[in-house]
């Protein structure tokens, strides 16, 4: 290298460093904003982000962490809509459609059952609540078990099983509070829809009503109380999900309802062990839900990002949502690996219910400690 | 200029930059602490009505007519003591034998006993889960010499009570030892010399020397009991509630800030009547020793 060139390129490399960062905001760029904690964040980082970009060697994916401050994302690519500027974003990986009010109906977001992508038609029907979202991993209250002390043959089916089941084992089964986690707050929930004829549609955001809503609450009320004598202490709930779960591999119970990320993860781990069985009651399950996808139609590169997101949809990054953090797959399990669906075969959703948040968190946190928490104490 | 006038004038010239030092932490206490505390319990006290805010003692009306809020009250009220006892019980002794003992040991027990110090207590909730919790270490090794399990303490008001001993021992320790410090060794080798032994010497020689130590102890202790919140919530019962997770489940999962504040204000005076305690005895020392 003559010293003409070493200048130019030196002029070169100068000049490159001092490219604005926007500037570096490049045509091949993909932003992603996560929601989710870090394990989701890790998730697309080391396994999505490499599958990507081996398949699509020009684009590079910038994984943001957005935490809870998504909406004013949102509100950029909202007031971009129209315009020619590009709002710095093309997929979040956990977001509601439908919000903020009618962004749907300005064509915020891609309909992705127009969108064409190969596989959209593996997913689970159970997971699609709108069109507008695209369902990719999700997580549900589940049963655990010790299958050493009851077989998998004999796990209760239904609430009416599993009741008469606690009744026959006094004090081998424990949840949490209900406001110290969703794995105990979804079986109180799941006891209120029991005694509302399992009908989950009676439960909305907006029909909350002091004195009528707080009669049905009391109905679910009753059935804790009655089966109050038969958990663990008795009367002994747990401080969190995780407890549940420690009293579980510590073989104090032999059966807790958990969040099926976080036992699936912890049999991952060895803190719970290989004899644990899942099981989810068919007549009504527990409460759960799925992250959503969703996609802006003026993201800058959409085109690659619904390549994006037909690859967090294939049955490699599936397979991995289960094995890398214990959440469901949001496609149905006949196209993932048969030993990965044999194994978590008792956990395959057929329905997720919900419950709402809102008044009835507290209406629900308030009326169980006054009067099923002290219906016994030990 | 005489000399008693230079230091006048030095005084006088001092005085504005040591209000002004003072003024900081006093605004910052008046702005962050006093104006928010005020407020919050001049909300307790009124209701809005139509015809603007009017007084009122509903809020303390409901929480004194509740028995599920005195319950939790009374279940504080009484860890508080049981914990306090305790304490002062185990670090008496302890202090006494690093005070008094000429043993090489006592440099390990100290540091021993101060290791509680160092530890968070969400890390002592979760190993305390492991050993003292059902099937815990204790367990194991009581069923391997052959005897029976372990009433556990976990999720009953022993859970919380253990937990909370052992998270403020270090505190009580340093105080009760700061404390024995004012015992001279003189005084008990005259009272020895005399014929004491040694419950005498403990009653006549020692307890009278640190009786205010002994209530500023407690006190201090008392203080920081009423405010627990991670050992309670952990390792005690669903119910009663401990003030602490009490006052949190109460503002952010029922959703009522004005019943939190009430129980806030509630808890608050009681720990005001043991700060008062603590207050005075202090200022009493310092007045003995000025004099």
């Amino acid at each position: 290298m003559n010293r003409r060139n070493l200048f130019r390129s030196t002029i070169a490399a100068a000049a490159l460093l001092a490219m604005p960062a926007a500037a570096m905001a490049d045509v091949n760029r993909i932003d992603v904003y996560i929601t989710g904690d870090s394990n989701i964040i890790n998730f697309w980082n080391n396994i999505i982000k490499p599958a990507y970009e081996k398949a699509n060697p020009q684009y590079t994916l910038n994984v943001v962490s957005a935490r809870n401050n998504i909406a004013p994302i949102v509100d950029r690519a909202l007031a971009a809509l129209g315009s020619d500027v590009d709002p710095q974003v093309d997929i979040f990986d956990e977001n509601d459609p439908n919000l903020p009010k009618g962004a749907i109906e300005k064509g915020l977001w891609v309909d992705f059952t127009k969108a064409g992508l190969a596989n959209y038609g593996k997913l689970n029907p159970v997971t699609l609540e709108t069109d507008y979202g695209l369902p990719y991993r999700g997580t549900q209250v589940v049963l655990a078990y010790d299958t050493t002390k009851l077989k998998p043959e004999d796990a209760p089916k239904t609430w009416a099983e599993l009741v008469a089941w606690m009744k026959a084992n006094p004090g081998q089964f424990t949840h949490n509070r209900p406001d110290t986690g969703g794995s105990g707050g979804n079986f109180v929930r799941r006891a209120i829809h029991e005694a509302n004829g399992r009908d989950p549609s009676l439960f909305r955001i907006d029909n909350y009503v002091a004195g009528e809503s707080d009669e049905r609450l009391a109905k679910g009320f009753e059935l804790l109380k009655e089966i109050a004598p038969y958990t663990y202490g008795p009367g002994s709930y747990s401080g969190d999900n995780m407890q549940s779960i420690q009293l579980l591999a510590q073989g104090v119970v032999t059966m807790v309802p958990v969040w099926s990320d976080m036992a699936l993860d912890a049999v991952n781990k060895g803190v719970l062990p290989e004899t644990t069985g899942f099981t989810q009651l068919t007549d009504l399950a527990f409460a759960g839900g799925f992250a959503d996808m969703t996609v802006p139609t003026n993201a800058g590169n959409l085109e690659a990002t619904m390549k994006l997101a037909d690859i967090v949809l294939s049955p490699e990054v599936q397979t991995k949502v289960v094995t890398e953090i214990g959440a469901f797959p949001a496609i149905s399990w006949e196209h993932l690996p048969q030993d990965l669906a044999a194994k978590y075969a008792a956990m395959q959703p057929a329905s997720i219910p919900t419950f709402p948040g809102g008044p009835w968190v507290s209406a629900i946190s308030d009326g169980w400690f006054r009067t099923v928490a002290p219906h016994v104490t030990r | 200029m005489s000399r008693a006038e230079a230091t006048r004038q030095d005084t006088k010239g001092r005085r504005p930059i040591g209000l002004l030092l003072v003024a900081v932490p006093v605004f910052l206490v008046l702005s962050l602490i006093v104006w928010p505390v005020a407020l919050s319990v001049f909300d307790t006290l009124t209701v809005e009505t139509p015809s603007g805010v009017t007084l009122s003692l509903d809020a303390y009306r409901f929480f004194f007519s509740d028995s599920f809020s005195l319950r939790n009250l009374w279940m504080t009220v009484q860890v508080a003591a049981i914990c306090t006892a305790l304490l002062l019980a185990i670090s008496l002794p302890i202090a006494l034998y690093l005070r008094f003992s000429t043993s090489r040991l006592t440099g390990y027990i100290q540091a021993l006993a101060l290791f509680p110090l160092f530890v968070p207590s969400i890390l002592l909730a979760y190993a305390l889960i492991r050993t003292l919790g059902p099937n815990g270490t204790v367990d194991i090794l009581l069923s391997a010499v052959g005897l029976p399990k372990l009433a556990s303490p976990y999720l009953t008001i022993w859970g919380p009570i253990i937990g909370l001993v052992w998270d403020n021992l270090p505190l009580t320790l340093l105080i009760v030892l700061a404390g024995l410090g004012n015992v001279s060794r003189a005084s008990i080798d005259a009272a020895r010399d005399v014929g004491a032994n040694r419950v005498q010497l403990l009653r006549y020689i020692i307890l009278p020397r640190i009786r205010s130590t002994l209530l500023v102890a407690a006190s201090f202790v008392i203080l920081g009991l009423f405010s627990a919140f991670t050992l309670p919530y952990l390792l005690g019962p669903a119910v009663p509630e401990m003030m602490g997770p009490f006052m949190r489940r109460t503002i952010i999962d029922v959703d009522d800030p004005l019943q939190a504040r009430t129980q806030a204000v509630v808890t608050f005076l009681i720990c005001a009547a043991f700060a008062y305690f603590y207050v005075r005895s202090i200022a009493r020392t310092r007045r003995e020793q000025s004099s």
